[in-house]
């Protein structure tokens, strides 16, 4: 699985006029795929296949990755956003995706994580850097291989399946593409084959070669559509993405002051969202997946490919994907110099939504029946009007509220592995971690999954309901629980000093030293972590430096 | 209003440690309460339903908070509803709560304007209607940036349930007996950037304490007008700042106690 990539001196400063790396990232130790990266169009003899250990000729053309490539091109694209969702519902439809889609994956409950991550891992995988892909390729390939298992009609799927991961990068490629065409700036055949080359690198960076992936772009559309017309289902994790996620996106952090707000601009954008994603789909896969097909929708979908479009006439910091991801994650919390204006404004409108609740006329006299048929004031509210615990008291939360929010990851209403895979996935995605370090930790998460089950599974139905962890919440703290807190410690404490230093702190909660830590000098210690690790996990506190770490939609 | 920034009542010291200016009239109170007392007996005497007099008290209120705002008074506390308030009947406590909600959806943008900022003390009972609940919680909400005059109104309010709660929360703090304190014990209780009460004012000549702010009115003035609150206005509020101002105040014969603190 080792990408293996030729000793060429590859990724030269970008900018350069002989960067000679062209090819060199994807192609492998095989010949085969390099020859059309470096053959753009009209200038190179087509498909004649140079030797497999020298740089591509073509001595003009950019390097294959990095700042100059046309996946950098499109990175900040708005319009990048509406093809990003198509593609994923293509690789949902796939029988295989889909079935690890909706066995492991987080994206209903936490989708602006998965968000941030992918974009994090495809900016990895396209960056300049030769080491930093080799690395994320890896990362990603472990990361893929725990995940098997059989769809909901007992067929098998693999996430390590090597048809099944060309058509991501296929469908990367094609959406892309069409989102180009359906915003009127088709791309040109030159640019079209240069960025192919480039989801060919991709693939090849992850799989060794891109053999699953037709040579050219000639081959490459027969190919696209046998797959769209023979291949794709509506599968449920397709459904999902079209039909509920838009519906239900959970707010960023940034937004989490302001729930009306958030729900209000859903309701609006969601079903506009998915209207315009059908539209975009192949028409082949539409008529098979039974899709429906509204009046008007093309029209909408064209006129939001448009107007995403026109976002590139401005100033180019306003659109940079990076920043407004990272604007997305900021919380109050956060030691971030834009978190006091963002908190200054998100107070503001909550006050806004405070007065305009109080000034909304009453329903009449007919409200407020006799007292004692009231079942309870909310507990939000009370907590609010009264505001006398003082800081240091963390708010409890009930063991519900926890189990929807931190321990169902993928939002199942289950506790199984997937959910336990997921946290130990999002604590090595943060620390970025390494092997052996990586298995350590997902080691520690399955024992403490075994325990859980011993415990908690009273049914024997092999997953947790949030009852049956309700009613055994006190034995949650057992010593699984405790190594999966070492572990993490371990894995945090990077320089392995016994106590967790201010940029270690940072990797693990995006976030500065509370104060209070600050002040005790020597950062946190193992102890101390341990304790709170397993205070946040058991006692069911929030409000502390862990709940943006699993809770984060 | 630097005070109100202040984390726990124990640094706060109350308005009457300016000590004695000149002439030996003593400053604006501090922080003034009022048992708002005589709603029914004010109805009952103009045979009208007790309810009417919760109604004629909105008025009173309001005179009482701008005559104490513009009189200088930096903490106002109105005791509106009590635990034992509960054992009225139904159809009084129903109207109450309407009313009460209605007046605070009145009264909410004045509030704003005049940089009052307003609070809820209590308001835990599961019988407080869920809106009401809500919109306290809302114009706690939007006025708790306001640096004007502090309005602390108990609502379903228990001293000796404060008193309670605080030693659950000292308990649950895991607090050894050594260091709980006279101070550490006024941290835990609801509000506790709140001031000790230096006035309290009863209206309709009820001399009586009522469970009301029990740690907070230790060292309390008490005035007890004769008027029904419904009668109440701002020059009967203005006439008891007065007579607190004739006070000699002295503490048991200690100077400058802090609230809480140990003497």
């Amino acid at each position: 699985m080792t990408p293996a990539p030729p000793p060429t001196p590859s990724d030269g400063p970008p900018t350069g006029p002989r960067p000679g790396s062209s090819g060199g990232p994807s192609a492998g130790p095989s010949a085969g795929p390099s020859e059309e990266v470096t053959a753009p169009g009209a200038t190179a003899p087509p498909r004649t296949p140079p030797p497999a250990d020298e740089p591509p000729p073509a001595a003009d053309a950019p390097p294959l990755f990095g700042p100059g490539s046309r996946f950098h091109s499109f990175a900040d694209d708005p319009r990048w956003a509406l093809a990003l969702i198509r593609a994923t519902v293509l690789e949902a439809a796939h029988p295989q995706v889909g079935a690890a889609l909706a066995d492991n994956s987080t994206f209903v409950t936490h989708p602006w994580r998965r968000l941030r991550n992918t974009f994090r891992s495809l900016r990895r995988m396209f960056g300049a850097d030769q080491a930093a892909r080799e690395r994320e390729a890896a990362r990603l390939n472990r990361l893929h291989a725990r995940m098997s298992g059989t769809d909901g009609r007992g067929r098998g799927y693999d996430a390590m399946d090597r048809p099944t991961r060309a058509w991501v990068a296929a469908t990367l490629f094609e959406s892309t593409v069409t989102m180009c065409r359906l915003s009127g700036q088709p791309l040109d055949p030159e640019t079209t084959e240069r960025m192919y080359a480039e989801y060919r690198g991709f693939l090849a960076a992850l799989d060794g070669d891109a053999d699953e992936l037709p040579p050219t772009v000639s081959e490459f559309w027969p190919y696209f559509d046998r797959v769209v017309e023979t291949e794709l289902e509506n599968t449920e994790a397709a459904r999902i993405i079209l039909y509920h996620l838009f519906d239900h996106l959970p707010a960023p952090a940034l937004f989490e002051g302001a729930p009306t707000l958030w729900a209000a601009g859903r309701a609006v954008v969601g079903p506009l969202l998915g209207a315009v994603t059908v539209a975009s789909l192949p028409e082949p896969y539409r008529r098979r997946a039974a899709l429906p097909e509204l009046p008007g929708a093309r029209t909408l979908m064209r006129g939001a490919y448009l107007t995403a479009g026109l976002a590139r006439f401005l100033p180019p910091g306003w659109i940079s994907a990076e920043s407004i991801l990272d604007l997305l994650f900021l919380s109050p919390g956060s030691d971030d110099p834009r978190t006091r204006t963002v908190t200054a404004l998100r107070d503001r409108m909550r006050r806004a939504g405070a007065l305009l609740r109080l000034l909304t006329p009453l329903a009449g006299a007919a409200e407020g029946p006799g007292p004692g048929t009231y079942p309870g004031a909310p507990a939000d509210a009370r907590t609010e009007a009264r505001t006398g615990t003082g800081p240091a008291t963390f708010a409890r939360r009930t063991a519900e509220e926890f189990f929807r929010t931190v321990l169902d990851q993928t939002g199942d209403g289950r506790l199984d592995w997937p959910d336990l895979a997921a946290m130990a996935r999002e604590l090595a995605t943060r620390l970025d971690l390494d092997e052996p370090e990586e298995t350590r930790l997902y080691d520690a998460f399955a024992a403490w999954w075994r325990e859980l089950q011993a415990a908690l599974d009273t049914d024997g139905d092999g997953w947790i309901s949030a009852r049956e962890y309700a009613a055994g919440v006190p034995s949650l703290a057992g010593p699984a629980l405790i190594r999966v807190a070492e572990v993490l410690f371990d894995a945090t404490d990077r320089d392995g000093d016994g106590a967790i230093g201010a940029d270690e702190y940072h990797a693990l909660f995006r976030t500065a030293f509370r104060r209070d830590l600050d002040t005790t000098g020597g950062g946190y210690g193992r102890s101390a972590f341990v304790g709170d690790f397993l205070a946040f996990m058991s006692g069911r506190r929030s409000g502390t430096p862990y709940d943006p770490l699993l809770a984060d939609a | 209003m630097g005070v109100t920034e202040e984390p726990g009542s124990g640094r706060v010291r109350t308005g009457a440690d300016a000590g004695p200016d000149d002439g030996g009239a003593r400053p604006v109170p501090r922080h003034v309460a009022c048992v708002m007392d005589g709603n029914g007996r004010w109805a009952q005497s103009r045979s009208l339903p007790r309810t009417a007099g919760h109604q004629a008290a909105e008025a009173a209120v309001l005179d009482v908070i701008e005559a104490a705002r513009s009189a200088g008074v930096a903490w106002l506390s109105l005791y509106a509803f009590s635990t034992e308030n509960w054992n009225r009947p139904g159809p009084e406590i129903d109207h109450l709560m309407r009313l009460v909600r209605r007046v605070v959806r009145k009264h909410a943008p004045l509030l704003l304007a005049r940089g009052i900022r307003c609070r809820f003390l209590g308001v835990t009972d599961p019988r407080v209607p869920r809106e009401l609940a809500r919109d306290f919680a809302d114009l706690t909400l939007l006025t708790e940036e306001n640096r004007g005059m502090t309005l602390t109104v108990a609502f379903d309010h228990g001293g000796r349930r404060d008193i309670v709660e605080a030693a659950r929360a000292l308990i649950r703090g895991g607090v050894t007996a050594d260091e709980v304190t006279e101070r550490t014990f006024a941290e835990h209780l609801p509000h506790p950037d709140t001031p000790d009460v230096d006035l309290v004012i009863r209206t309709s000549g009820e001399q009586r304490i009522s469970n009301f702010m029990l740690w907070q009115v230790a060292y309390a003035e008490w005035v007890f007008p004769e008027a029904l609150w419904p009668d109440f206005r701002a020059p009967d509020f203005l006439a008891c700042l007065h007579a607190y101002r004739r006070r000699d105040r002295r503490f048991g014969g200690l100077p400058a106690p802090t609230n809480g603190a140990p003497r």
